[in-house]
C-alpha cells in the first residue's frame, strides 16, 4: 500500500473513530437519569453540619525549609512521609510530630513520595525521570544523605506520582510525563508492564496521578493532561479498562473512593468529579465558583472513611473545600479556620483508620487535621 | 559502473557514448537524489492508522457495552447506601454523648493561652475560630455578575448566554452552570509568555498563540510538568534555582 493510501485509510479512520466516540457520548448521556446530589436530596438526606470548632488542626509538622510536594501515611503506626522543594524527604511520627529521618536526595526536583506498605522503605521521584527507592533502616552520613537502595529508570519524561501496590512491598506504579504508566518490580529494578505510550491505546498527555484500588490492587486509575482518567488492569497491560471522559482541563489528581467501586478526580477545569468504575458513568461534579469567576485548579484530593467527605485543594492561597459528596455542597473550609496554612495545599492523605487528614502546603509545612468536637443526640 | 540515466551537461551519457561538444560545455547540474521510499514514514504511518482500526473496534464493543447498561441512579443508590452504612471518624454523628477522638484524642488538652490553638474535645476549650463566611442579609439584588441564592449571595456567575464577541483576553466567566458566555472556538492566549506566564485557556489547539514564546530557551535540563503552560528555563551548567516556573 503507497503511503498516500496510507494517508487516506488514515483520514477514514480518524472520521470513524470521531464518529464512534461521538455516539458513545451521547449513548452515555442518555444513561444519566440523575446524579449524586439529586438522587440524595430526593431521598431526604440530612446535610452534614460543622460546627466551628468540629474540624481542628491538631499538629503541625514543621522542618521543611521548601514547599511541600507529596505527602503519604504508612498503612500502620501513623507515619508520614513528605517531600518538598528542598530536596528532602522527611518522615515524620505523627503522634509526636517528631522527625524520624531527614533524606538528602540526589535530584533534588522531587515530586511525589510513598511509603511502601511494610513502612521500611520509601519511594520518590520527579524531574530526574528516575524513581528512587530508600530503606530507612540505612544509615544516613552527616549530611543526611541515605544511599539509594535502588533506582528504578526508564520514564522518558518526570515523575509525577508513585504509589506502592497495596500489600505489595515489591511492587509500585508509577506515572509520567512521558504519557505512560509503569509497574516496576523494586526487587530487580525492572518494568514488569507499561500502561500506554506511543503504539499503544492510553493517555496522550502527561500522566500526572495514580491511585491503585484498595479492595482490588490488579486495578488503578490515572488522570492525565488529556483530560481524561483511565482505568488499568496490571493484568493486560495493552490498552485501557475504560476512558473517563467529561473534565475540561488536566486531571492533577486521582482517588479511589472507599468502597472501590468509584473514584474522585480533581481538575484544572475547577471541579472534581466522581465516577462510577464498572458503568463508566459520572455520577457528580463538584464544582463551587469562586468570587472573580475564574476556575481554581483542584491540586489534590482524598475521602474521608465512608466516603461522605470529599478533601479538595485548591490551587490560591490556602483553600480546601470539605464537600459533602451525597449533597454535592461545599460544608467547609479548612483555609478559613484557626491556624490554616498560609500557602498553596498542594497535597491531601487520609489516614489508614480514617481519623485524620494531613495536609501538606507551599507554606511548607504539613498540618494534621481531626475531628475535635461532641457528637451530641439531637 | 553502468551507467544511468544522468544529466551531464543538460545532456545524457549512455554505453554507446555520444559526442560531446569540445568546447564550452556546460557546468555540471547533478539532479535531486531519486525519491527513495521512506520505509520509516511509511511504517509509522501503517502502525498508526493499525492503532485507529483497533481502537474503532474498541470503541465498537465499548458502544455494545453501553446499551447493556444500568442508568446512573442505580450507581448513585449503591453509593449512597455505602456511605450511609459505614460510619466516619470525621463526621459529626448524632450518637449518645460521648468524646470519641480515637488514638487522637490524647492530642486534645486545654487552651493554654489566648494565643495557643487548642483541640476542642473538652467543653471548657473555647477555640476561636472565624465563622464561615455569609452573606447575613437577604440579598435582593446582586451586584455585577453575582446572583441571589436564598438568604447568601451566590458566587455563581449569571453573565448573559449570547456568544462571545471575539476576544483578545481570556473571558473570565466558566460555563459551568450554563448561565455563562463562552468561547470555545476562540483563542484567547496571551500572545507572549514571559518567566510568570499563566496558562492559556485556549481550547483551539492549532492556534498560534497557544504555545508560549519564550523569550530565554529550554535548554532540556529536565521535561517541565505540563511543559505547554510555562517557559521553563534552565542553563545546565548552572543549578537551576526554579527550572520549572508554574508547577514550582
Amino acid at each position: 500500500m503507497s503511503v498516500s493510501e496510507l494517508k487516506e485509510r488514515h483520514a477514514v479512520a480518524t472520521e470513524t473513530v470521531n464518529s464512534l466516540r461521538d455516539k458513545l457520548r451521547q449513548r452515555r448521556l442518555q444513561l444519566l437519569d440523575t446524579d449524586v446530589a439529586k438522587y440524595s436530596a430526593a431521598q431526604g438526606r440530612s446535610p452534614v453540619k460543622f460546627g466551628a470548632t468540629d474540624l481542628v488542626c491538631c499538629r503541625t509538622l514543621l522542618g521543611h525549609t521548601g514547599k511541600v510536594y507529596s505527602l503519604d501515611w504508612t498503612p500502620e503506626r501513623n507515619r508520614i512521609v513528605s517531600a518538598s522543594q528542598d530536596g528532602r524527604l522527611i518522615v515524620w511520627n505523627a503522634l509526636t510530630s517528631q522527625k524520624t529521618h531527614a533524606i538528602k536526595l540526589p535530584c533534588a526536583w522531587v515530586m511525589t513520595c510513598a511509603f511502601s506498605p511494610n513502612g521500611q522503605t520509601v519511594a520518590c521521584g520527579g524531574l530526574d525521570s528516575v524513581c528512587s527507592i530508600f530503606s530507612l533502616s540505612s544509615t544516613a552520613d552527616k549530611d543526611g544523605t541515605v544511599p539509594v537502595s535502588r533506582t528504578l529508570s526508564g520514564h522518558r519524561g518526570y515523575v509525577s506520582c508513585c504509589q506502592y501496590v497495596p500489600n505489595e512491598d515489591a511492587h509500585l506504579i508509577t506515572s509520567s510525563g512521558d504519557q505512560t504508566c509503569v509497574l516496576w518490580d523494586v526487587t530487580t529494578g525492572l518494568k514488569t508492564s507499561v500502561f500506554g505510550g506511543e503504539f499503544q491505546s492510553g493517555h496522550t498527555g502527561d500522566v500526572l496521578s495514580v491511585s491503585i484500588s484498595g479492595s482490588n490492587p490488579n486495578w488503578f486509575i490515572s488522570g492525565s493532561c488529556d483530560t481524561t482518567a483511565c482505568l488499568w488492569d496490571t493484568r493486560a497491560a495493552s490498552r485501557a479498562v475504560r476512558t473517563f471522559h467529561g473534565h475540561e482541563g488536566d486531571v492533577n489528581t486521582v482517588k479511589f473512593f472507599p468502597d472501590g467501586y468509584r473514584f474522585g478526580t480533581g481538575s484544572d477545569d475547577g471541579t472534581c468529579r466522581l465516577y462510577d468504575l464498572r458503568t463508566g458513568h459520572q455520577l457528580q461534579v463538584y464544582h463551587q465558583a469562586h468570587g472573580d469567576g475564574e476556575n481554581l485548579p483542584v491540586t489534590s484530593i482524598a475521602f474521608s472513611a465512608s466516603g461522605r467527605l470529599l478533601f479538595a485543594g485548591y490551587a490560591n492561597n490556602n483553600t480546601c473545600y470539605v464537600w459533602d459528596t451525597l449533597l454535592g455542597e461545599v460544608v467547609l473550609d479548612l483555609g478559613e479556620l484557626q491556624d490554616s496554612h498560609k500557602n498553596r495545599i498542594s497535597c491531601l492523605g487520609m489516614s489508614a483508620d480514617g481519623s485524620a487528614l494531613c495536609t501538606g502546603s507551599w507554606d511548607s509545612n504539613l498540618k494534621i487535621w481531626a475531628f475535635g468536637g461532641h457528637r451530641r443526640v439531637t | 559502473m553502468a551507467s544511468t540515466s544522468c544529466s551531464v551537461g543538460g545532456e545524457v551519457a549512455g554505453e554507446t557514448g555520444l559526442a560531446l561538444a569540445k568546447s564550452s560545455l556546460p557546468p555540471p547540474r547533478p539532479k535531486s537524489p531519486p525519491p527513495y521510499p521512506d520505509l520509516y514514514g511509511k511504517r509509522r504511518e501503517a502502525a498508526r492508522v493499525q492503532m485507529l482500526e483497533r481502537e474503532i473496534g474498541f470503541l465498537e464493543g465499548e458502544i455494545k457495552f453501553v446499551e447493556g447498561l444500568q442508568p446512573s441512579s442505580r450507581c448513585c443508590k449503591e453509593l449512597s447506601d455505602f456511605v450511609v452504612a459505614n460510619s466516619d471518624p470525621m463526621i459529626p454523628a448524632q450518637r449518645k454523648s460521648r468524646r470519641h477522638c480515637r488514638f487522637w484524642k490524647w492530642l486534645c488538652f486545654p487552651c493554654l493561652s489566648v494565643a495557643s490553638f487548642c483541640c476542642c474535645c473538652r467543653p471548657e476549650c473555647s477555640c476561636h475560630l472565624r465563622k464561615p463566611k455569609c452573606c447575613n442579609s437577604t440579598c435582593c439584588s446582586c451586584v455585577g455578575s453575582k446572583c441571589c441564592n436564598g438568604s447568601c449571595c451566590s458566587n455563581s456567575c449569571c453573565c448573559p448566554k449570547p456568544s462571545c464577541p471575539k476576544c483578545l483576553s481570556c473571558p473570565s466567566c466558566s460555563c459551568f452552570l450554563g448561565c455563562c458566555c463562552s468561547c470555545p472556538d476562540l483563542c484567547c492566549c496571551i500572545p507572549t509568555c514571559f518567566r510568570s506566564c499563566s496558562r492559556p485557556s485556549c481550547l483551539n489547539k492549532k492556534s498560534s498563540c497557544c504555545s508560549c514564546n519564550c523569550k530565554i530557551k529550554w535548554s532540556s535540563c529536565f521535561k517541565c510538568p505540563k511543559l505547554r503552560l510555562c517557559c521553563c528555563f534552565c542553563n545546565c551548567k548552572n543549578t537551576c534555582s526554579n527550572p520549572c516556573c508554574l508547577a514550582f
